[in-house]
């Protein structure tokens, strides 16, 4: 019931984890479950919120850890660490093969583009008893995640795993077809699609514009990850060049090291600070030996015939802020020099593919598609888009939150029901934590092993002993976590917090103000008729101000003063051993 | 037969699942002879659960909280301390061996220590024997002892002092001054000692009505100490004068309903 009341509060008051979240995923809940060693509900938690908890562990920005209130103190909680490790345990013990669910609607949905997005929306609207197929023009479906991250950080089993429970629930995936040439929104309405969902992303790299840029030896980012992804040979040579900053940088030098190129450079026009790849990445390059050269821009790159020979550039020096609050950089005339290269990899951006696209859809620009950002309706009805192909290259993270909302959209569009009513509800995050002088540092932090275990195999006690340390590691980690919004809404009460509540007698209460003094929540105050009143918000139930009150006017919902005194006859007169 | 004691085991709700799974999978110890019962928080405990435990006739009683800068609850554990520093001042009074109450920090890192102390306590238990109060009548001597205890503990002047022991010895008090913890300590055994004599007149006034000297005669004390703790409980509406014989009045406990 409490749960229920906190829901229905027309502002969320969400922990400031879950309200970084663009996909809304309920992190304080499963961290809960975590600090209490319940790996496989901690898991079937985030499932509810979105189909990658092992992909999300591994290659999430994660929001979630830069909006951690325990930052305040020391560091925040591994909060990515904890659901990958969840995530892997629950997929090396056997993933439970969840029921088909039954199509209770008859309308079919039609979904391009088997990403990030587009799966997660099927998810959803399978989840809600849609008949969905989804579309994909690779041979096998994952998109980015498959063919854009590569083997070192994402594995190609964990999203296959992932994939698979999509599909155990009934969500059926076409590969090999592509839109534009196999299908086109004529085509799949003449099939009985009734709504279209378009998330192709955006599957092409931006061009450097400079000279030389079609040599042999040029290979775009985006095109090399996907070409080393397919198990194609691709020959780079010995000293590689990367240009650009992003996460796809990163994992363009590191596959480059990996197919043994003897030095790779990165070549980046701002300074290290501005750099918007993930940290732990750039730290993991350098600790691999990746160079880096900041403040330089490539001018031309130079070739030998037809083969990439050396990259000229010019240094950069930062100027004023520009529109995304980086500083722009600004070029040094004269200060061109060359570095000898045999491979350019450009990593700058990604574009999305237009071609293929009715042009009606696209905005001004002709670069994206033009879609509502709450709703993700396009110009044309029942189609919708949404994910990189509508907000231009973003985080795996994003696009699940877009095909989230897209699955909602498609729903109330197909039931006839006002697309944008009450859907911009306003969130706030909340945290009780007044005084961070008092919150004790506890700055260890769990990481997940990056290594194996150095052999091959082991033994099932050894794997055991393994097993344990990592899940206890884990609950010291997930211990870390301060739980400081209100009610996690985890929605298994039974056991976990009980969703206890204390209730005033207002009879009884003398305003001796015992309750306020021990709430270590400051969530009972003295009102103005001088009797205590509680905050169901803040309350967590730990139930102290009833333990404490020297009149016994504050009771417990569940955990009354009576159930503990059955509790304690029923223990001592059970048979001792 | 050897003695095996009765142990009630307070665990709080977040330690609760890994306390039991470690300790069980860590082999260390079966914990044979505890039973526990689950809390929200270990803060949620009061002195007086814990005197009812002893009544009903368990041998010694166990609070597992989490290590304090752990708790979900951010410092309730901490009042578990104060708590358990009442409790030894009120179990002797109770005849009963102030360890037989032992609070346990228990950390998910810890479990092999955890499982040491969790024996060393079971075993101090058993060298104690069994509590006496494990086959007592209702009515007889130390069960009105525990049962005063009790009442002491439920006590207004207690718990509104106890509530405030934290914010007064770790801050000041309304008027700017530091209470030290020494000079609360002195306070606490006032109270208890003068609350305890009391609440003993009012449990055996509650059997029969009972005159100054029989009462003195009774708990050992003086009768001139008697009268002044009898006319302070008339003042608080604990005790009525029931009849007189004689000269001789006889008191009598006032049930509130």
């Amino acid at each position: 019931m409490t749960v229920i009341s906190c829901a229905l509060e027309k502002k969320r008051k969400l922990p400031p984890c879950r309200a970084a979240c663009p996909a809304d995923v309920n992190v304080q809940g499963y961290i809960s479950l975590l600090q209490q060693g319940k790996f496989k509900e901690a898991v079937e938690l985030i499932r509810k919120s979105m189909p990658f908890p092992a992909i999300c562990g591994r290659i999430c920005v994660s929001p979630c850890q830069d909006a951690c209130s325990r930052k305040n103190s020391d560091q925040p909680v591994g909060i990515r660490y904890l659901k990958r490790l969840a995530a892997d345990i629950e997929r090396e013990q056997g993933r439970i093969k969840p029921d088909s669910i039954l199509k209770k609607h008859g309308e079919k949905i039609a979904i391009v583009g088997a990403g990030p997005a587009g799966l997660s929306a099927a998810y959803e609207l399978a989840k809600l008893g849609y008949p969905v197929t989804v579309f994909e023009r690779m041979p096998e479906p994952g998109g980015m995640m498959r063919y854009g991250i590569p083997d070192y950080r994402l594995r190609k089993y964990v999203v296959a795993n992932e994939i698979a429970y999509i599909q155990d629930l009934g969500v059926e995936i076409e590969t090999g077809v592509e839109f534009g040439k196999d299908i086109t929104l004529d085509t799949l309405r003449d099939k009985g699609y009734r709504a279209v969902f378009i998330a192709t992303g955006a599957q092409l790299s931006s061009k450097l514009g400079i000279p030389g840029e079609d040599l042999h030896g040029v290979f775009h980012a985006v095109e090399f990850l996907r070409l080393v992804a397919q198990g194609k040979t691709v020959d780079i040579g010995e000293k590689v060049a990367v240009i650009g900053g992003g996460n796809s940088a990163i994992d363009a030098a590191r596959t480059s090291l990996r197919l043994g190129a003897k030095e790779v450079t990165i070549l980046y026009r701002r300074s290290r600070n501005e750099m918007p790849a993930l940290p732990h990445e750039i730290e993991a390059a350098e600790e691999e030996g990746v160079k880096f050269h900041f403040l330089v821009a490539p001018k031309r790159i130079i070739g030998e015939g037809t083969r990439v020979k050396e990259i000229e550039c010019l240094r950069m020096e930062l100027g004023k802020p520009d529109a995304s609050g980086r500083k722009r950089p600004v070029p040094i005339q004269g200060s061109e020099h060359t570095y000898t290269v045999d491979t350019v990899i450009p990593a700058i951006s990604q574009v999305v593919e237009t071609s293929c696209l009715p042009t009606v859809l696209l905005d001004e620009r002709k670069e994206t598609i033009l879609a509502d950002s709450l709703t993700l309706e396009t110009k044309i009805l029942g189609v919708f888009a949404g994910g990189d192909i509508a907000t231009g290259p973003a985080s795996v993270i994003e696009a699940i939150g877009a095909g989230k909302r897209v699955a909602t959209s498609i729903d109330r569009f197909l039931n006839g029901q006002d697309l944008h009513a009450g859907r911009e509800e306003e969130t706030e995050s909340v945290s009780w934590v007044k005084d961070w002088e008092k919150i004790t540092k506890k700055p260890e932090r769990y990481k997940a092993p990056q290594v194996d275990v150095g052999r091959q195999s082991v033994s099932f006690e050894e794997a055991d002993r393994l097993l344990s340390q990592a899940k206890e590691l884990a609950t010291v980690e997930a211990r870390r976590c301060l739980g400081c919004g209100p009610c996690s809404e985890c929605l298994l009460n039974e056991g976990l917090c009980d969703a206890d509540k204390a209730i005033v007698d207002e009879t009884l209460c003398t305003g001796c103000n015992v309750c306020a003094v021990v709430c270590p929540f400051g969530a009972i105050k003295k009102n103005e008729r001088g009797v205590a009143q509680v905050d169901d918000l803040s309350c967590k139930g730990c139930g102290i101000c009833s333990a404490r009150c020297p009149e016994k006017a504050i009771i417990m919902e569940r955990f009354t003063d009576d159930q503990i005194r059955t509790d304690i006859s029923y223990a001592l007169k059970k048979e001792f051993a | 037969m050897m003695f095996k004691p009765k142990i009630i085991g307070f665990v709080c709700n977040w330690s609760q699942p890994t306390t039991l799974n470690s300790a069980g999978t860590g082999r260390i110890w079966g914990y044979p002879r505890i039973r526990f019962v689950r809390v929200m928080c270990i803060g949620r405990i009061d002195p007086v659960a814990v005197l009812e435990t002893f009544a009903k006739g368990a041998d010694g009683v166990l609070l597992i909280g989490c290590h304090p800068p752990d708790c979900h609850y951010v410092e309730g554990n901490l009042q578990t301390e104060y708590t358990v520093e009442i409790l030894k001042k009120l179990i002797p009074l109770a005849g009963l061996e102030p360890e037989r109450v032992k609070l346990l920090w228990y950390s998910p890192s810890e479990k092999q220590s955890f499982g040491q102390h969790v024996k060393d306590f079971y075993e101090q238990v058993k060298n104690f024997g069994p509590s006496p109060l494990r086959n007592e009548q209702p009515q007889s001597k130390l069960m009105l002892n525990i049962l005063a205890t009790k009442n002491v503990a439920s006590d207004f002047r207690l718990r509104v002092l106890l509530g405030r022991e934290k914010e007064l010895t770790e801050g000041v008090n309304v008027y700017g001054e530091h209470i030290p913890k020494e000079e609360l300590d002195a306070t606490f055994d006032d109270i208890i000692r003068e609350e305890f004599v009391r609440h003993m007149f009012y449990l055996l006034t509650k059997t029969k009505p009972f005159s100054v000297k029989e009462l003195a005669e009774t708990v050992g004390m003086k009768p001139a100490a008697v009268l002044r703790q009898i006319v302070n409980m008339r003042r608080r509406n604990m005790i009525i004068l029931d009849h007189v014989e004689g000269t001789t009045p006889f008191y009598k406990a006032l049930e509130v309903k």
